[in-house]
């Protein structure tokens, strides 16, 4: 037997290479003769018309505002749910601003430093208006308006209400009633934002570098909002350093960048600082839950009660509305549990701040905050093991599939055996037992979990009842065996991080026995590949794996009936391996022979067969709900009690997503997600004055967690394979994010429990932990 | 105010005119055009620009190139021509190190310097001496082994 290069094997990573020699080659490192660098003016209040916007002279050609492209339309992401009240955002400002940061005009010069320096000698004057920083405050009846035409600012208030939750709160004997808040915080990729656009005379078109996760989709979105046919519009994701969610929309800058390109006769660049990328990328979460939660006396949930504030920012964007945001939180709130009460009412909210919008996890970390702290505290209530709590309440294996109180459809698993393990590989045990003497430091140990399951690669029909206007529910793949029986996957799909020039190759393996070194996987350009949707929502590697597949076998059935031309044999006797194909007597022909054949001597093929051996496949699981991937997480804490610092000493995940196509890339993708639930947890917030002023610009006051921070992570997996997806994949790569911040408030409110100290709001800063227990014992 | 300079990069001598505010990163990704080195907060916070000067590590988006005249400075690209370095890229690649390779450069340059002090250092003093790189993708597991395993065959190597 060969060795595996296939399905389950954690084959090295082809990607790895360029970026070990330095020879990544990222939007910034482009190097395009007579490129000129863009700077913008951005506006330094929180809301306010525009009274005036003066240039020195001498920049006119250099420097543009809206009067420039009056027929750039405005970013509306109108979703097909009643009652949504759609923004108008300008790319640039037009008459009013709404958050600090928002474009207002945009300088062209040879170098980054010159452009910087006519946008700083722009002034703009402004007729300043309150800023609405609050989402409670925002919805007060005198509250002054973000957008002139709507009667609150509000984007959309919706409810459920499902059984009969009036009923459960006027019997349940146990009530936790808590507010939970995740503050403002963003995904923060290593590389910002990025675009270089220029008109490519040959070719008739507009070129567009930029650093996102999802080409095909800018494409669409570009044409729709500049006076230009799509065909004329090339979009290339070059290398991307990072995007988690902040590049999964089509931004103002990039629309700007492309009107540029346009009207210029070089090309340009727009390299975002960091202090831009803090004040106009998109931030995320921003939850506000309040919750009644009834249970009985053993501690099973009888019904959740949500009121749900999301601060959605200034306006929605493309093509998302920050509704996902909302909606989705709505849904998984009741988690992995089995309860059939739950009322919930929630509000998008209008306020002066940067538009929310995905980031690893997409509400869920929220959702999955306020449920795992309410497990904890339904525990304490009723005197139990939290673990225990959790167990008893959770979908068991024998009812799958399950359909949840919101609608969702659990696909399979066994979610109670992922709390059983995980508690096993952060040995609760040996916890409890080290919490009955003091620690030698005076600090205070304690232990939480939290579980969730995660919707994954969902289908077209998700995303209709969703609302959204446009639909990502397929991947696309070309698959073209070259002459030389060499492969190229010509993919929709972007990879930025994830290793699908790893993983897909592993895919064509598996289908046709070709050496993963000699397949290349295209990525991240619209001229090359089919249309694809691109990588967010955890679907890339089911999404595009199954189309690779798909366009794999095609070719495969092409190639067998060659090889059982030349074998003399029937084509289901050929079998692939060792990038050879093999007939029943133990002759083979080579895929080089194979690819030869299709190609350069088509008299090779069976009579009456079309040459080339290409195929374009589209892919969408079976189940338009997607594959729930589950987790359970635990982590150990120290706390300081003097000073409110939290130290992580011992974490541990367990997962089931399914078959696992190249289990290392997967425990890449489950450290890093956590590593940013850490953050969320602990140390990330972007809060703003009460003047709409952002604090938090630098990374000196925006704290990510580094590798004294991030501990030692144990995983262990679980394999449900699933029959709706090719080889029984799930979608995995949100997941880590979405525990940390439950797992370590409930190890927090474990360690203080002797004070009954709780953290519920995140991040749990020293200063935050402090006041909790300062409050816990005022009140003994 | 232009002032003329000269900064040996990677062997090469490169020698232009710069501005007060040039800093090396720019120097480096502009006039040595080798774009390896990242600029990833341009603050001195991140670490992702991270080059050797004169031997030291130092963060080039906050080092002003004028300052410069006349240093050696050894950036990502040059690695591979280095023992330590040479054995610490094979050793990120197998222990899946890196993910979407933008701070990767700044680590490697900090890792060398790492491996340079410490023949052998364990987890904690790793973890310690990356607190000034920010990965936002690997949640530094397999950066840490990526160092220990390096570490191993450094150390292997001289046993032969
Ligand atoms: S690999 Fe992406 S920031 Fe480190």
């Amino acid at each position: 037997m060969s060795k595996n290069l296939g399905v389950g094997a954690s084959l090295l990573r082809k990607e790895d290479k360029r970026h070990l020699a330095g020879r990544g080659e990222f939007t910034s490192d482009l190097d395009i003769p007579g490129t000129w660098e863009v700077a913008f003016v951005r506006s330094p209040i929180a809301h306010g018309k525009i009274l005036e916007i003066e240039a020195p002279a001498g920049f006119s050609g250099h420097f543009f505002t809206h009067d420039d492209f009056p027929d750039i339309k405005p970013i509306r992401s109108i979703p097909e749910t009643p009652g949504f009240r759609p923004s108008s955002y300008h790319c640039f400002a037009k008459d009013k601003v709404r958050f600090v940061g928002e474009v207002v005009a945009v300088c062209v010069a040879p170098t980054r430093g010159e452009a910087e320096d006519m946008a700083q000698a722009c002034f703009v004057e402004y007729e300043e208006l309150p800023a609405v920083v609050d989402s409670l405050q925002a919805l007060e009846p005198d509250t002054v308006l973000l957008h002139d035409d709507w009667e609150k600012n509000s984007f959309i208030e919706t409810s459920l209400d499902v059984g009969d939750i009036d009923a459960v709160s006027a019997s349940a004997p146990i009530v936790i009633e808590r507010e939970f808040r995740m503050n403002r915080h963003s995904g923060v990729p290593m590389e910002g934002r990025a675009v270089l656009t220029y008109w490519d005379h040959r070719l008739d078109e507009l070129v567009v570098y930029s650093s996102t996760q999802f080409p095909h989709q800018i494409r669409a979105g570009l044409a729709q909002h500049l006076d230009i046919q799509e065909r004329q519009m090339h979009v290339i994701a070059p290398d991307v350093g990072g995007g988690f969610g902040i590049k999964n929309i089509l931004y103002p800058e990039e629309i700007i960048l492309s009107a540029l390109g346009m009207k210029l006769d070089h090309p340009v660049r727009w390299v975002e600082d960091r202090r831009e990328h803090f004040v106009s990328a998109i931030h995320a979460r921003e939850h506000l839950h309040r919750i009644k939660a009834y249970a009985d006396r053993e501690g099973r949930i009888l019904g959740v009660d949500a009121d749900v504030y999301v601060d959605a920012g200034a306006y929605s964007h493309w093509p998302n509305s920050p509704f996902m945001e909302t909606g989705m939180v709505m849904k998984n709130i009741p988690g992995p549990y089995d309860f059939r009460n739950y009322r919930a009412r929630s509000h998008t909210v209008a306020t002066n701040k940067p538009p929310i919008g995905p980031y690893r996890g997409v509400s869920r970390p929220a959702a999955c905050f306020t449920i795992e702290r309410i497990i904890d505290e339904i525990a304490h209530a009723v005197g139990k093991e939290p673990f225990e709590v959790r167990m008893m309440n959770m979908v068991k294996k024998d009812q799958m599939p399950y359909r949840t109180v919101t609608d969702l459809l659990y696909d399979g698993g066994d979610y109670g055996e992922c709390v059983r393990q995980t508690k096993e590989l952060i040995d609760l045990e040996a916890v409890r037992e080290r919490q009955k003497a003091p620690e030698a430091d005076g600090r205070l140990i304690g232990v939480g979990f939290a579980s969730f399951t995660e919707q994954t690669a969902h289908g077209c029909g998700e995303w209709v009842t969703r609302g959204v206007h446009v639909i990502p529910g397929f991947e696309s793949c070309t698959a073209r065996l070259m002459t030389d029986g060499s492969l190229h996957l010509l993919v929709g799909i972007q990879s930025h991080g994830q290793g699908l020039e790893t993983s897909l190759a592993q895919v064509a393996n598996q289908e046709l026995g070709i050496d993963p070194d000699r397949v290349s996987v295209r990525h991240g350009d619209t001229s090359i590949s089919p249309f694809g949707m691109g990588t967010f929502a955890s679907r890339s590697m089911v999404m595009a794996g199954g189309a690779v597949a798909r366009a794999c076998r095609t070719i495969k059935a092409k190639m067998a009936e060659i090889a059982a031309h030349m074998l003399q044999c029937k084509p289901d006797q050929v079998s692939f391996s060792d990038g050879a194909l093999h007939g029943p007597t133990g002759a083979s022909v080579t895929l080089e022979q194979i690819g030869h054949a299709g190609y350069l001597r088509q008299d090779g093929l069976p009579s009456g067969m079309d040459p080339m051996i290409e195929a374009v496949e589209t892919y969408e699981p079976n189940i338009a709900t997607g594959v729930f991937c589950y987790s359970t997480q635990a982590a150990v804490v120290a706390v300081t009690p003097e000073t409110g610092a939290v130290e992580i000493i011992d974490y541990a995940v367990v997962e089931d997503a399914g078959t696992l196509v190249n289990p290392m890339i997967v425990d890449g993708q489950i450290h890093g997600g956590v590593a940013q639930g850490i953050g969320t947890a602990l140390f990330e917030e972007i809060p703003y004055s009460d003047e709409g002023q952002p604090l938090a610009t630098t990374f000196a006051d925006y704290i990510m967690p580094g590798a004294a921070e991030v501990p030692h992570i144990k995983i262990g997996h679980m394999c449900t394979p699933t029959e709706h997806t090719e080889y029984g994949m799930k979608g995995m790569g949100e997941g880590g994010a979405i525990s940390p911040p439950a797992a370590i408030a409930n190890a927090i409110r474990d360690a203080l429990s002797q004070t009954g100290a709780e953290l519920n709001e995140t991040p749990m800063t020293p200063r935050r932990v402090k006041a909790a227990i300062d409050a816990a014992q005022s009140k003994v | 105010m232009k002032k003329f300079i000269t900064i040996n990069v990677n062997g090469q001598d490169v020698e232009c005119a710069v501005e007060g505010r040039t800093t090396l990163g720019d120097f480096i990704r502009n006039e040595a055009k080798l774009t390896g080195t990242h600029l990833g907060c341009e603050h001195g916070v991140c670490g992702a620009c991270t080059v050797l000067v004169d031997g030291r590590p130092m963060r080039s988006c906050i080092t002003f190139a004028a300052s410069l005249d006349g240093a050696h400075v050894t950036t990502t690209e040059k690695l591979g021509q280095d023992r330590i370095g040479a054995v610490l890229r094979e050793a990120f690649h197998e222990a899946h190190g890196l993910q979407c390779g933008f701070c990767t450069p700044g680590m490697l340059v900090t890792c060398r310097d790492i491996l340079a002090r410490h023949k052998n250092p364990s987890e904690e003093t790793i973890r310690y001496e990356l607190s000034g790189n920010i990965c936002r993708c690997t949640g530094y597991m397999n950066i840490v082994a990526a160092v220990k395993l390096a570490a191993q065959r450094l150390n292997s190597d001289e046993v032969k």
